[in-house]
């Protein structure tokens, strides 16, 4: 009797893990269809042409054959602009960690002294990242005209955004334990700050700082499109001019400059780490 | 030196962590207070530096009562009240002594000591200390590679650097292998002696307190169960702290 209940039971046990791996393999394939669908339509909305590629290689051959030999000639030239490009990435930083250290400081959950200082820094944080910095420069050539300032400008608010949400991010992590200690030997919140909070924070906000100025020289480079100085304006000017030569050469250096940034910004943040 | 007198805390949900609490340290005394986890232990001594303001009582520091005191009148007071705990809370990329020195902060307010100097004659002082706790070889060495016990001795010169009339200790030897804790208890008891400074220790090794405490307080449910010298305090009253945690 015992025996045959069981069996029953043992029946119905199975049964029902069938019906689960049934119904779970049959959620995996809608799951794969969805997800085929999102890349058909993504194919779809771009209006992706394979097809263009094959056929547009002639021209692609044709404008490489055009671009070579860089033109070396125009090397003097091109230093001036390559330094202004650099330049507007270290102001775009430099003023980007200015402000936005204090910021953090006041969006920091562990640190804040006020619940309205906290969503203010934490707004002003969220708006300057969210608008490009491309958009940014764009304001800022209208505001104060052509030229690299309004490069950095744009770098700088953008370099704000970013660097005060990791800045913030890394505060709250950090262990409080010291800081307390602090406190208690009766240091007033300054002496904490100096002795506690920046020692133990330094390292951190130095690398984040590198890897910005990494990004921001990458960004300086496109921001000349839009007419904010530097190597980009350059580029733009000589492909309206057809010269490719000249685009090439600056190619060259666009990719020394990236490359040794970004070879300089790790080493740096290795030795920091 | 430190006199409680019926301190109470009532935590916001209800809870009464302590009732009608008092003891006295005087100089020169290592005090070291037992009782299982939840017991109190640790929010006395956050009574006792105001971290927690207690809901009743009075915390008497030499001739000064702590608890009506708020903000720089506080910070004043508190200076002669130094405390340790189980982690060393040494700040990690600063020197071992900087890390010393930094406990005579409060004493000096310049736009020095705020731009994250120190005072010459505070890290000369912060030599002494650290010769005092025997690591003054160490004086050079970045915080976050002492070991355990030496992190430890240096949280000890820190508070020593702030020169305090009263030493909290809130398991300073937790976090410590058998031989490491004794070191430290001697250290306490001889500084204690030394230094005529009043120590209360909380502690969870027994043995520990047999071996060095001057007086040992139990502590259940937030009241004391025995404040008795050393050599009056039976197992079995020790035992019975412990009752109703291991039950």
């Amino acid at each position: 009797m015992s025996l045959d209940i069981a069996g029953r039971t043992a029946t119905r046990l199975s049964g029902t893990a069938a019906w689960r791996r049934a119904l779970t393999t049959a959620v995996h394939c809608v799951l794969a269809l969805l997800g085929l669908a999102i890349v058909v339509q993504a194919l779809i909305v771009v209006e992706a042409r394979p097809q263009d590629l094959i056929t547009g290689i002639h021209g692609m051959a044709d404008l490489i054959w055009r671009a070579v030999p860089p033109d070396f000639s125009k090397l003097p030239a091109a230093i001036w602009p390559t330094l202004q490009t650099v330049d507007i990435a270290l102001f775009g930083t430099m003023v980007g960690v200015v402000i936005a250290v204090p910021l953090a400081l006041l969006a920091a959950a562990n640190m804040t002294p006020s619940r309205y200082a906290y969503y203010g820094s934490r707004a002003i944080i969220g708006f300057t990242r969210a608008v490009p910095d491309l958009v940014w420069a764009l304001l800022f050539v209208t505001a104060v005209g052509l030229g690299p300032f309004p490069g950095g400008l744009a770098l700088g608010v953008h370099s704000v955004g970013m660097l005060g949400r990791l800045f913030a991010e890394t505060i709250e992590q950090m262990d409080m334990a010291p800081i307390h200690a602090l406190q208690l030997t009766g240091a007033r919140r300054i002496q904490v700050f100096s002795h506690g909070i920046i020692p133990t924070i330094l390292p951190s906000l130095l690398g984040i700082s590198l890897y910005r100025l990494d990004e921001n020289i990458r960004s300086s480079l496109v921001l000349g499109f839009v007419g904010a100085g530097g190597i980009g304006f350059q580029l733009l000017t000589a492909m309206n001019l057809f010269q490719y030569q000249e685009v090439s050469l600056l190619l060259i250096i666009i990719f020394v400059i990236v490359l040794a940034a970004e070879r300089m910004s790790a080493a740096l943040r290795a030795r920091l780490a | 030196m430190l006199r409680v007198r019926g301190l109470s805390l009532r935590y916001p949900n209800g809870k009464q962590a302590l009732s009608d609490f008092a003891l006295t340290v005087e100089a020169g005394e290592l005090v070291v207070v037992l009782g299982g986890n939840g017991s109190g232990k640790s929010t006395l001594l956050r009574c006792i530096t105001r971290t927690l303001k207690p809901s009743a009582g009075e915390i008497w520091l030499a001739d000064t009562d702590l608890c009506p005191l708020e903000g720089e009148r506080l910070r004043r007071a508190r200076l002669a009240l130094a405390m340790i705990s189980q982690h060393a809370s040494l700040v990690r990329r600063s020197n071992v002594l900087a890390n010393v020195a930094m406990g005579a902060l409060g004493r000096h307010f310049t736009l020095r000591t705020a731009l994250g100097g120190l005072p010459q004659c505070e890290l000369d002082a912060a030599r002494g200390y650290l010769g005092d706790v025997g690591l003054a070889v160490l004086a050079e060495q970045r915080a976050g590679t002492l070991s355990g016990g030496q992190a430890q001795r240096v949280a000890i010169a820190r508070s020593l650097a702030q020169r305090p009339r009263v030493l909290l200790a809130d398991e300073p030897v937790a976090s410590l292998d058998p031989e490491a804790a004794e070191d430290i208890m001697r250290l306490l008891q001889r500084l204690a002696r030394s230094e005529r400074i009043a120590v209360l220790c909380v502690l969870h090794q027994v043995e520990l307190a047999y071996a060095y405490a001057d007086r040992v307080i139990g502590i259940r449910d937030g009241r004391i169960a025995f404040d008795l010298p050393r050599g009056q305090v039976s197992r079995a009253a020790v035992h019975r702290l412990y009752i109703h945690e291991a039950a």
